[in-house]
């Protein structure tokens, strides 16, 4: 492994996504698998934030705790980072006069860091610059550390600032004299060899890889509340209005959005909502309805650490066993879960089929890591997709020929009965919220209860057996099987790669389709395996409990992070190294 | 004159007459919104499957099973913002929402409050009995001070909302007040707020027999009044707030505001203006290869 980490950190507003932006912009088309992730406070000016990049040629999709390069934009990061830093690291700062803690002082002689002031103030005075301008001269000389070439960047920033034509000269200055700065460093590092295969992929958030997912799926209404992480998506969504022509609602709060997305999927429409897990017990009485009336629906529930407000703008994945009990009843539901910028993508056409084909609720579940970390992708494949309506009638002659009674009729098979839309010319019945009979009809009769339940729980069964399997990465055959779930899997796959463990026998059993719970494969693995470790971002081991209630998995150990900070790549890599020592 | 079509193409009373006995008290006004509702469709021409007739939960919500039409019965509270979503999904169908007074006053008002504000093109009706009749009788929002009501003995201790000043506020663009036992008018007003292209705010004063003792049908019988008989200009909107908001001698009842030439919230959608399809039409797989370009 060759990877190479790089932190801005400074206060929120003072720049650091832009140039973090503009950085992985650049390395990407120059030939780098890039990642990168956002830590910051709720609030919207000062507070202590951080983006990282982590690079390399080889694929990557994690974050390390310990970096290489650490800037600074203010003092802070001098107070509060010095601790992240590997050996041989370096610091860039514009802090002027600065005396280190005896703490950070020991760290950055004993890991032999390099701290270095950039006079960027004096610069600024010089060229008679605003201190914004202060973004470009730290980008070029981080540029310059990595030995980039200086016309790609050039090229950047014009196509960035390029509209502003007074501007130009002053930002190729600013480039010059960053480039100046570092070459007095005469840092010897450098990135690994470029490779052609990254330039023309795409850097995009897991949010956009989502919208981009909602959009291909033919979702042609979105409604929303604003609510981390789930923001992003109404944002994205929200700016492609005018390509997509699509209807946007941002709504007065979580439970008409949920109802406004009922509504539209009832009336015939593909239509989304997602949000948070405050805000998504606010929709889950919307959740049970779309159970009785049989409605197809998808929710996208984006993870932070709760109870309440919790961590705002941290990440979690602790919301997956209220996903699988959502709301009161029982019926059938889905819940599956996305992990990187790929599937973000192929899940959700996916998640409206099945939402269809069943007529039930698909909860997708996301995290704040996914929805904000930036992701290397490879273009998106049009062609995987399919439009699956499932019993969904539309025939003019076949709709002529329906009787109000197929449409909840409990001996169809597999509880699936005919759909049809509200003004199609039939007959009519009523999406009925009471218990009813096969055509909507109010009935409380302990008959028609039974079939009608167990209509609707039949659903489970066929829906169980077309689910995949968990996919397995690494050693086929493994002796340490390690399961997990969601953003979990980018730091694991990588860890898998790393020198440290590429010769041991480790599985890593990911599931994507985590409601109902396919266990078959599990259980076949978890017979072989030497050891088996359970990997999660919530306390309780939630994925481990449903497997211990549904196939009386055992675990050796659990790795389980609740402190709102992703499962990092050299954190993952130690505790593999540990458990496999323990095979 | 009668102006029920009769020849057999166009659809009749009969058309949305449903099997399932109705299972209102004896007097209760849901009979004549019900009636009223079927003739104002009928009249309209509007066949069952042309249009979505969306319920609350509460007495009035009972009716779901005891007409045709497509018809759907959600949660309390909720059923503006599900009808609205339905209506966004397809525009061109007729979509009517159903509430009482305990639902919108209270646990939906936020629904109403938007509903009215966003202008969505949906026709809502409020049950206006001024009460929670289907959970025995508690007193809503709109119930009168002092008056002991189930759990409220001494009466409830909070003021009367006053549901037409509040209505008014929000700047609706159609509101009409009908009286259950007036079916002929209330006929009128459904049509009127069903041709309306904005959000149609449509308050009928319900007599609730068994639970309401304040204002009984012979009180309303005896208290409304026909705005149209006394030729009142329904743009004005200044006359038209008052003569809602005052029910303090006699109570107007007919179109008492409506103002045409707001966009409804789907007139006002950019990316929606020059559209023939509806979003119900125009679900497929998304070629989105197009707008990769600005990731890379």
């Amino acid at each position: 492994m060759s990877r190479i980490s790089l932190k801005i950190v400074g206060a929120s507003g003072q720049g650091l996504n832009s140039i973090g932006e503009m950085v992985a912009r650049g390395l990407k088309r120059s030939g780098y698998c890039v990642f990168g992730y956002r830590e910051y406070p709720s609030l919207i000016k000062g507070g202590h934030a951080s983006y990282q990049l982590d690079i390399d040629s080889e694929q990557i999709r994690s974050t390390e705790v310990h970096v290489d390069i650490l800037i600074a934009l203010n003092h802070h990061g001098l107070e509060k980072n010095v601790i992240d830093m590997k050996k041989g690291g370096i610091i860039l700062h514009q802090t002027p006069t600065w005396n280190f803690s005896e703490e950070n002082q020991k760290v950055i002689e004993d890991r032999k860091v390099t701290v270095a002031y950039l006079s960027i103030e004096e610069i600024l005075g010089r060229l008679k610059a605003k201190p914004i301008l202060s973004n470009v001269i730290l980008t070029s000389c981080v540029w310059s550390l990595l030995k980039q070439d200086m016309e790609a960047l050039k090229k950047l920033v014009t196509e960035e600032f390029g509209h502003k034509k007074d501007l130009l000269a002053l930002n190729m200055q600013c480039i010059g004299e960053g480039a100046a700065l570092a070459k007095e460093m005469n840092d010897t590092r450098t990135l690994p060899k470029p490779k052609k295969e990254w330039k023309d992929q795409l850097l995009i958030t897991g949010s956009e890889a989502m919208g981009l997912g909602t959009i291909h799926a033919g979702v042609r209404l979105y409604a929303g509340y604003p609510m981390t992480p789930s923001s992003p998506l109404l944002s994205f969504i929200a700016d492609m209005q005018n390509d997509t022509g699509m209807v946007i609602k941002q709504a007065e709060d979580e439970i008409t959005a949920a109802q406004m997305v009922s509504g539209a999927m009832h009336m015939g429409t593909r239509a989304l909502t997602a949000t948070s897990g405050g805000g998504f017990d606010l929709m889950s009485e919307t959740v049970s309805l779309n159970g009785i009336i049989e409605n197809p629906t998808v929710f996208v529930l984006a993870q932070r650490p709760g109870p309440a407000t919790g961590l705002p703008t941290w990440t979690a994945q602790a919301d997956l066993l209220m996903a699988v009990d959502t709301a009161h009843g029982e019926f059938t539901r889905c819940v599956l879960s996305v992990s990187d910028s790929q599937d973000a993508f192929d899940l959700m056409p996916i998640a409206f089929n099945l939402a269809e084909k069943y007529q039930i609720s698909v909860i997708v579940l996301t995290d704040k890591q996914i929805s904000e970390a930036l992701y290397t992708q490879k273009p998106y494949e049009m062609k995987n997709a399919t439009l699956d309506r499932g019993k969904l009638i539309t025939d003019t002659k076949k709709l002529k020929t329906l009787k109000a009674t197929d449409r909840y009729d409990p001996k169809a098979e597999n509880g699936i009965s005919l759909r049809w839309l509200p003004g199609s010319d039939a007959a009519t019945y009523c999406a009925q919220g009471d218990e009813h009979s096969s055509d909507g009809t109010v009935d409380e009769s302990a008959r028609n209860a039974l079939e009608q339940i167990e209509k609707r729980m039949k659903k489970m069964d066929a829906l169980k057996k077309e689910l995949p399997e968990p996919e397995l990465f690494g050693a086929k055959d493994p002796e340490l099987l390690v399961v997990g779930w969601g953003s979990t899997k980018g730091a694991v796959l990588d860890a898998l790669k790393s020198e440290d463990l590429s010769e041991k026998k480790i599985g890593y059993l990911h599931y994507t389709y985590l409601w109902p719970l396919k266990t078959s494969l599990f259980d076949q693995l978890q017979r072989s395996a030497k050891r088996v470790i359970l990997i999660e971002g919530n306390y309780q081991g939630q994925l481990g409990l449903l497997l211990q209630q549904l196939c009386r998995a055992s675990f050796h150990d659990k790795i389980l992070k609740y402190d709102g900070r992703p499962f990092f790549y050299d954190e993952v890599v130690s505790s593999l190294l540990t458990q496999s020592k323990s095979l | 004159m009668n102006q029920i079509p009769l020849d057999s193409g166009a659809p009749t009373m009969k058309s949305y007459h449903s099997e399932v006995p109705c299972t209102w008290c004896d007097g209760c006004g849901d009979y004549g919104i019900w009636t009223a509702l079927k003739r104002a469709l009928v009249e309209l021409k509007i066949a069952p499957h042309e249009t979505l007739l969306c319920y609350d939960v509460g007495c009035h919500g009972n009716m779901s099973d005891k007409l045709l039409g497509y018809r759907f019965h959600g949660l309390h509270g909720r059923v503006i913002p599900f009808a609205a979503g339905a209506k966004l999904a397809n525009p061109k169908l007729p979509v009517l929402a159903f509430g009482g007074d305990g639902a919108s006053f209270s646990e939906g008002i936020g629904h109403l409050v938007h509903g009215i504000r966003s202008n969505y093109p949906i026709v809502f009706v409020l049950h206006n009995n001024g009460n929670y009749g289907l959970t025995t009788g508690q007193a809503s929002s709109l119930t009168a001070q002092g008056v002991p009501m189930n759990t409220a003995p001494n009466g409830i201790p909070e003021h009367t909302l006053n549901s037409m000043d509040f209505v008014f506020s929000l700047e609706p663009t159609f509101v009409a007040r009908g009286f259950s036992g007036d079916i002929k008018q209330m006929t009128m007003i459904l049509k009127k707020a069903i041709e309306h292209h904005g959000f149609a705010f449509v308050d009928i004063l319900q007599s609730c027999p068994t639970y309401n003792h304040f204002a009984t049908h012979d009180y309303l019988l005896e208290h409304c009044y026909h705005v149209e008989d006394e030729g009142h200009d329904p743009t004005d909107l200044k006359k038209a707030r008052q003569i809602a908001v005052d029910t303090s001698k006699r109570i107007s009842t007919g179109i008492l505001y409506k103002i045409e030439d707001i966009p409804s919230f789907y007139e006002r959608l950019v990316p929606r203006q020059g559209k023939k399809t509806t979003p119900v039409e125009e679900v497929e797989i998304v070629d989105v290869s197009g707008y990769l370009k600005r990731f890379v």
